[in-house]
């Protein structure tokens, strides 16, 4: 931040990222996301934050609580497309990302804020998986009967 | 969970995730965010550029309670940091070689290694061609004896599932072998 932000409280307390005036990109050149808008609106819907309270991984599955699905009219934006992709199913973290064309940042973000919120419940192993001997036995058994 | 497909550019890493998923690989985003130095302007914090980072992704429907992702690392090797983020959580990576340019695959390994992932090293047979031997890949490639180093197809669906099955044994005996010393 510059000199002139941390002098001024009230400039602090906004998100930093909405204070300056950062010459905003399209995702990629040749993005499906329909227009600068959209970019824009992800990235202020953020605000520019790069770290979450409940880690995501890129294989997180999330699904839409009942509360979820109730509140799926009263959101919009990347929270309403969030919710409404986890609604019968869980998805995982990079697979909204990739359906929804959303930055995978983006959606760490978004989805952990709706968890927050008690709209998004998120599954975590209760162990490390990879010193899992029972779950890697049945991960091996699954794969040879594909 | 997730395992991860890395190897050089062009080695097949999209094709084998593709010949094993259920769904036609997926492509995430990452947006990164990098500030360099301005020379020009004294007045400014400097120059702001955002990369997207892509990475392609399958899933496997392993049986009605897992579901497996295989996540391919990005193309190029300036992005190593989204790697970590990548390994978080990984039950451990395959590493594609192109007999051809065996050398490209050396920055995966080194990666894997230097952060103890369990890993494989497959060697693509591109239409049923090895131009050197897994002995002379394992050499060249100066990989340690308790790595295995495989042939595979990365279209074939059959050879994807015997790499991955190879992995996934490493990793099984690594964590017995945690589970013993616990």
């Amino acid at each position: 931040m510059s000199g002139a932000e941390a002098e001024d409280p009230h400039a602090q307390m906004v998100r930093p990222f909405l204070h300056r005036n950062l010459p905003l990109q399209p995702l990629s050149p040749d993005s499906e996301v329909p227009g600068q808008g959209a970019a824009v609106r992800a990235y202020a819907m953020t605000g520019g934050r790069a770290h979450t309270s409940t880690q995501l991984e890129f294989e997180t599955m999330m699904q839409a609580t009942a509360g979820g699905r109730e509140a799926l009219t009263a959101v919009r934006f990347e929270r309403a497309d969030i919710l409404r992709l986890c609604q019968s199913e869980p998805m995982s973290v990079a697979e909204l990302s990739a359906r929804l064309h959303i930055p995978i940042g983006v959606v760490r973000v978004v989805a952990s804020d709706l968890i927050t919120d008690g709209f998004l419940e998120a599954f975590h192993p209760s162990t490390n998986v990879a010193d899992d001997v029972l779950l890697i036995t049945r991960l091996i058994a699954g794969v040879r009967a594909l | 969970m997730k395992l991860v497909v890395a190897g050089g550019f062009g080695v097949g890493k999209t094709t084998f995730v593709g010949a094993i998923s259920d769904i036609k690989p997926l492509t995430t985003e990452a947006a990164m965010t990098s500030y360099g130095e301005s020379v020009d302007n004294r007045g400014d914090v400097g120059t702001k550029t955002t990369t997207t980072v892509a990475m392609d992704f399958g899933r496997v429907a392993v049986d009605d309670a897992i579901v497996l992702y295989l996540f391919g690392t990005p193309g190029q090797d300036r992005f190593g940091f989204m790697w970590d983020d990548l390994i978080q959580g990984a039950l451990g990576a395959v590493v594609l070689v192109d007999s051809r340019r065996i050398a490209d695959s050396f920055p995966s390994i080194d990666y894997f290694e230097s952060r103890s992932v369990p890993f494989v090293v497959a060697v693509n047979r591109f239409g049923g061609q090895m131009f050197h031997s897994v002995d002379e890949v394992r050499e060249a490639l100066s990989i340690s004896p308790g790595v295995p180093v495989v042939t595979t197809d990365a279209r074939g669906r059959l050879a994807v599932k015997e790499t991955v099955l190879n992995l996934l044994d490493v990793v099984l005996q690594r964590a017995m072998a945690k589970a013993k010393t616990n």
